[in-house]
């Protein structure tokens, strides 16, 4: 498969960049490792007029600790975030959903984690080749009026499959998107606007430069945990990570993320706030909580992965209950 | 599109070429410099045949812009030996007969090269891990496996 045309940047440094990205933005896209795009160009889903690489921006590969906070450039290659000691042993839930992105070839150099958090949504009706969709009928995501994942839909239902996203969500973390001249930090929840062919808030003028994660103190878990056909190489079909926030023996904060299910990562209030004052060791609270997050994300689940759409629903309260019993035990519950 | 002057050092050996950007470094790889070993299964990263080093550590060729990897060393399967001497993996892989149809091979063991570069002592766990980003429809990994870690003690 040959890649598309494209006239190629490659900007010396940040302010280069962004000021060719507030020229070139809107017709271009931004190649951090290409683990994502490259696919989507050779399948003519994306064809950008100007490709700007970020190989020469060496300052956008960093991972430090500022007041309390892990900053994470976000052109930092997975396998350094993986192997970070702070990582390890502090954000359970970011380090597990990171050590499954891709494989440790794909984490080495070509994979990021803005390219993690920035990859598009996916469809098994959309991620498909020219030859494939030319078959039928563009959906919504390609310009279109109908979708396949879900008859008579008004818009598209395409998946948000980052593992980094739901993770990162329920860890509190926040992004930093610069344009030129602009700079705004936003949390992690509000990057992603659960609209299936629009999926981030990111402006085609900006770039996310960097994340920030709250080093949690004592008495705080998290864990993430996905359903997969494959160790490697598979998207999620359903993932769930979860916080807790631990004080003599009973929660006083959870937080439940489902992701792989809807148009962005959901965030489940309900589920979450009913574990509030719960004792850690209170199985039937627990069991409650995961079926409820069952019950609120299964209403956004549409048949577009490569599983069965009710057993990946059936799925979902499954790896919740998971991602909570690991979060509570990571807090020393 | 113009097209753009690159330097890329294969296997030991400076490689000047002027593509167009569009290319891949398996393109570059498989039609400018001749070297054949590493193969284009899916082209969509998920196969891993196509796997060769970049500074030492693995990459996947079909998903690496040619210009991405320029002033980088490239090391391909045809590099791993010295002259006609083999490199203990590619030993390793005869005497365990961890080849099969080899499609799969130069990528397995140019993954198989990045983690013993990295660590040259890994456990089985490490090895399966490394290795996780490459399909063999053969062997069924057993052999891959044992080959690595019997490679690894030589």
């Amino acid at each position: 498969m040959q890649l598309p045309g494209f006239e190629y940047l490659e900007p010396r440094n940040l302010d280069e960049a962004l000021d060719m990205l507030g020229e070139h933005g809107a017709e271009g896209a931004v190649l951090a490792g290409g683990t994502d795009l490259i696919v989507r160009m050779k399948q003519r889903l994306q064809t950008p007029r100007f490709l700007l690489s970020l190989k020469h921006l060496n300052e956008l590969d960093y991972i430090r600790e500022d007041t309390g906070c892990l900053l994470i450039g976000a052109a930092t290659p997975l396998a350094r975030i993986i192997d970070d000691a702070n990582v390890r042993a502090r954000l359970p839930a970011f380090h597990t959903a990171v050590s499954a992105i891709g494989a440790r070839s794909i984490q080495h150099v070509r994979g990021t984690l803005g390219g993690n958090l920035c990859q598009d949504n996916r469809c098994r009706f959309y991620n498909q080749s020219a030859f494939f969709r030319s078959t039928r009928q563009a959906c919504h995501k390609a310009g279109g009026t109908i979708c396949y994942a879900r008859e008579g839909s008004d818009r598209c239902r395409s998946t948000c499959q980052s593992d980094g996203a739901p993770a990162l969500m329920a860890l509190g973390a926040a992004v930093t998107l610069r344009g030129a001249g602009s700079e705004r930090t936003i949390p992690v929840k509000e990057l992603y606007t659960a609209v299936g062919d629009a999926p981030l808030s990111l402006h085609s003028s900006e770039l996310l430069t960097e994340i920030s994660i709250p080093l949690p103190g004592p008495g705080v878990g998290s864990a993430y945990r996905r359903l997969t056909f494959r160790a490697a190489i598979d998207y999620p079909l359903v993932s769930a990570a979860a916080y807790v926030r631990l004080g003599d023996g009973h929660i006083d904060e959870a937080r439940i993320v489902v992701g792989a299910i809807g148009s962005g990562p959901l965030f489940l209030v309900t589920a979450s706030n009913g574990l509030q004052g719960k004792q850690s060791t209170d199985e039937k609270a627990l069991s409650a909580a995961a079926g409820m997050a069952g019950s609120s994300a299964g209403a956004f689940i549409v048949d577009n992965l490569n599983a069965d759409m009710e057993y990946r629903t059936a799925m979902i309260p499954v790896l919740v209950s998971r991602a909570l019993r690991g979060a509570l035990a990571a807090a020393g519950a | 599109m113009e097209k753009v002057n690159l330097e890329l050092k294969v296997n030991g050996e400076t490689l000047t070429v002027a593509i167009f950007p569009n290319r891949t470094l398996l393109e570059v790889l498989r039609a400018e410099a001749g070297l054949t070993g590493a193969k284009e299964g899916c082209g969509e990263g998920a196969c891993g045949h196509c796997t060769v080093l970049l500074d030492d550590q693995p990459v996947r060729a079909c998903l690496t812009l040619a210009v991405e990897a320029d002033g980088h060393d490239i090391t391909t399967v045809e590099g791993l030996a010295a002259g006609e001497t083999l490199d203990p993996l590619q030993e390793a892989f005869i005497e365990h007969g961890s080849v099969q149809c080899g499609f799969c091979t130069p990528g397995m063991l140019m993954s198989a090269k990045g983690l013993l570069l990295e660590d040259p002592q890994p456990d089985e766990q490490k090895i399966r891990r490394a290795l996780s980003g490459n399909i063999c429809r053969c062997t069924g990994y057993t052999k891959i496996v044992e080959a690595v870690a019997d490679a690894a003690k030589k």
